[in-house]
């Protein structure tokens, strides 16, 4: 249903009352005539509202262009890129210079925070080991293989992967476009990214759809708004880029580094500012009550908002146990479902667990998560689980709020005399020597350190580890807020978080105890002294 | 005998609306604290707790002005006089029959028992449960201004717990000493009429 209902005419009403209704109602008949796309109402929005909003901003039809009219050869990636460069010469330099490009990311003064380089995580672990060309898949340019790319040509750079509106684009092995793809007719469509562009590899993370983050999947593309308040369709139809809004191809909002700059309001007229907060839109005070609205000092409104994560059909990715990999039925890899149908044991990961609907886990955090490197030496600590990025932050610091995230648990290879991670070559064919292959582990691990340009002692083993992913999409609408004895009780969703007194939860030890006791011994002695009389005056 | 009113009509007021609103806040800090009472969930429970928080302050502060122009605070004020009198009755006197030992008068309507009992109450327990009230619903406020550490928040919650404790406690004999009037109910019939038949002659002794 549209979002406008044109109100019924009211021509058939007689006398006065018609002729005052057309005297108003026509100049406003007339002005709603000649602006076909109405804007979008305050409030939830509309997607259809919106997007036709988008789509009358547009100053450039591309079919037009002599440039795109091809034809391109098949996979001809940089050709189209080049055509793109004669028009917007400076978009790929811009590209350039961000992480989408570079895949890599400097972090308080050090360098390798990042896929293509030394950045380790506890699901695919690396992509450095020799499984760089499959992974490229999502490499925002043509022809990542390994190490040799040059990451300074220009015409490398795929304008369309982002930037397509077609949906029929798609990359293969080393980002290169399928040779399916109709390149002329995808460039001369081309156009602001939409969730679909994004979601590509965003909701892919970790190798298939909703596995890594929790709560970005290809649901989000039709969720019901009780998914997703702001992506939904029903909702605010909103895109990825409205929040995370670029500056000169600048993305904003990486999880890698902490936006140094928190500012929700342009310092300068025009200067684009990121509204990765929600207050940026919403205040800092949105709601009625101000209780609710002090707790923005202390606690995300992600926390509350997101009661849970992975709410679409997908389930997400919460245990990986690369340890138990390797298990051959005849000398062949093979799978097991669980009771869902989830992958419950595939011989090239080890054992799984997907879950939907999974309550996040809640820490004080700044907004800097400190990544490891490959290059890091790691301790194991007392329990035995290394945590591959904690969380900064806690009750003193002003930065700090409650966050809720999906803790991911895994067992992965480490160098047992260099204490260090280790990224394996695993995507290969029998006798590449790549674990997929070979299912040899010595073999595989010497092999990706090799290719990585990393030392290896030739000695591993496996250590949990954890990875902590922070939730801010899939907000629920505000009926599924979390009440407030979630986290106020015993026993409640932050009944692992220290450092503050909360209501509720905290007792405090014994007191209880002394003030019941102090009842009931008044009670007692009321008790006595009444018995005593009422026996007395029955006597 | 006599019949007098005892108790004003604002001073009846005020106490019946003293009593309904501590009682309410009884039972709303108890389900915010999570003991057991689960009547109006936590939100509202909050919400009454605070707006009721509110309220008693404000009519604290009209009895404040109300005992001052009256002159009645000089109710409250403490004396030993027919002190262990009264500690005696209570303790052996009541159940033997035994007259009240102090006369109740229109400007002495208190025995010192009770003169000490709702001095502390006024004086002690109700400022510490409003000031701890305060220092607790301001005290994201304060610590973020004044920087104090996130642990005070323990010692106020635990002092304004006890304090509620201590009003149930207080209540509860309260309730009962009600009860040892002429008849049971003849205490609780004055403070809601005004009036009592003072029956001087018959329970007044000099001891």
């Amino acid at each position: 249903m549209p979002y406008r209902v044109r109100k019924p005419s009211t021509a058939w009403q007689p006398g006065i009352w018609r002729a005052l209704i057309c005297l108003v109602a026509f100049p406003i008949a007339v002005g709603q005539a000649q602006q076909p796309n109405p804007p979008a109402p305050a409030g939830h929005g509309s997607y259809t509202a919106v997007h036709a909003a988008k789509g009358r901003r547009l100053t450039a039809d591309h079919s037009k262009f002599k440039v795109l009219q091809g034809p391109f050869k098949d996979s001809d990636g940089p050709a189209v890129t080049r055509a793109c460069l004669t028009c917007h010469t400076k978009a790929a330099e811009q590209v350039m210079a961000t992480s989408h490009w570079t895949w890599n990311v400097a972090k308080e003064g050090k360098d390798g925070y990042g896929k293509s380089t030394h950045l380790v995580n506890n699901y695919c672990i690396s992509i450095i080991g020799g499984n760089t060309e499959s992974c490229a898949r999502c490499h925002a340019g043509y022809g990542f293989k390994d190490k040799s790319f040059d990451f300074s040509k220009q015409e490398n750079v795929d304008c369309l992967v982002c930037h397509d509106t077609t949906g029929d684009y798609e990359k293969e092995k080393g980002g290169w476009p399928n040779p399916g793809v109709p390149l002329a007719e995808v460039a001369q469509k081309v156009g602001a990214p939409s969730n679909r562009n994004c979601g590509v590899c965003h909701f892919f993370g970790g190798g298939g759809d909703a596995t890594k983050h929790g709560d970005l999947d290809d649901t989000i593309l039709k969720a019901p708004r009780a998914e997703d308040v702001h992506m939904s369709k029903q909702g605010a139809g909103m895109d990825c880029v409205d929040c995370h809004a670029s500056d000169a191809h600048k993305v904003g909002g990486p999880n890698y580094v902490l936006p140094a700059d928190r500012r929700e309001h342009p310092k300068y007229p025009g200067e684009t500012v990121s509204r990765m907060s929600c207050a940026a839109c919403h205040t800092d005070s949105p709601h009625k009550s101000y209780v609710l609205n002090r707790h923005y000092q202390k606690v995300a409104c992600q926390t509350c908002h997101i009661p849970a994560f992975a709410r679409g059909t997908l389930p997400t990715n919460t245990y990986w146990d690369w340890a138990t990999a390797g298990r051959l039925k005849n000398g062949r890899g093979y799978k097991e479902e669980d009771a869902n149908g989830y992958e419950a044991y595939n011989s090239i990961h080890g054992e799984m667990i997907w879950q939907r609907n999974v309550k996040p886990t809640y820490v004080w955090y700044n907004g800097n998560l400190k990544f490891t490197r490959l290059t890091d030496t790691v301790t194991i600590p007392a329990d035995g689980k290394i945590v591959l990025n904690p969380a900064e932050g806690s009750y003193s610091d002003p930065n700090a709020k409650i966050w809720p995230f999906k803790f991911h648990d895994a067992t992965q290879p480490y160098d047992t005399a260099l204490n260090r991670f280790v990224a394996p070559y695993t995507a290969g064919p029998k006798g590449s020597g790549a674990y997929w292959g070979d299912w040899n582990w010595d073999v595989a691990i010497k092999m990706g350190m090799e290719t990585a340009g990393l030392p290896y002692s030739g000695k591993h083993s496996f250590v949990k580890t954890t990875m902590l992913w922070p939730i801010t999409h899939m907000v629920a609408p505000k009926e599924q807020a979390l009440s407030c004895v979630e986290c106020h009780s015993q026993n409640g969703r932050l009944a692992n978080v220290p450092g503050f007194y909360l209501l509720g939860r905290d007792r405090g030890t014994g007191i209880d105890k002394i003030g019941i006791g102090m009842v009931l011994l008044t009670l007692l002695g009321v008790g006595i002294h009444g018995y005593i009389r009422y026996t007395n005056v029955r006597h | 005998m006599r019949r007098v009113v005892l108790y004003e009509m604002f001073e009846r007021l005020w106490h019946w609306a003293q009593a309904i609103m501590i009682i309410l806040m009884m039972l709303t800090g108890f389900e915010i604290r999570g003991l057991g009472v689960h009547l109006l969930g936590f939100q509202r429970a909050v919400s009454l707790h605070n707006i009721l928080a509110v309220a008693l302050v404000t009519l604290i502060i009209f009895a404040i002005f109300w005992h001052v122009t009256t002159g009645e605070w000089r109710q409250y004020i403490p004396t030993r006089k027919f002190l262990r009198e009264m500690v005696a009755f209570y303790l052996t006197g009541i159940f033997k029959g035994a007259p009240h030992p102090v006369k109740k008068h229109r400007m002495a309507k208190l025995n010192p028992l009770q003169r000490v009992a709702y001095l502390g109450f006024k004086v002690l327990i109700i400022p510490v449960q409003v000031t701890t009230g305060a220092l607790y619903y301001f005290y994201p406020n304060l610590q973020h201004a004044l920087g104090w550490s996130p642990s005070s928040l323990w010692g106020i919650a635990i002092i304004h717990v006890l304090g509620a404790f201590g009003l149930v406690a207080f209540l509860i004999g309260h309730v009962y000493l009600t009860t040892t009037g002429h008849t049971p109910l003849t205490n609780i019939k004055a403070m809601i009429t005004g009036w009592e038949d003072l029956q001087d002659d018959a329970y007044f002794e000099e001891s």
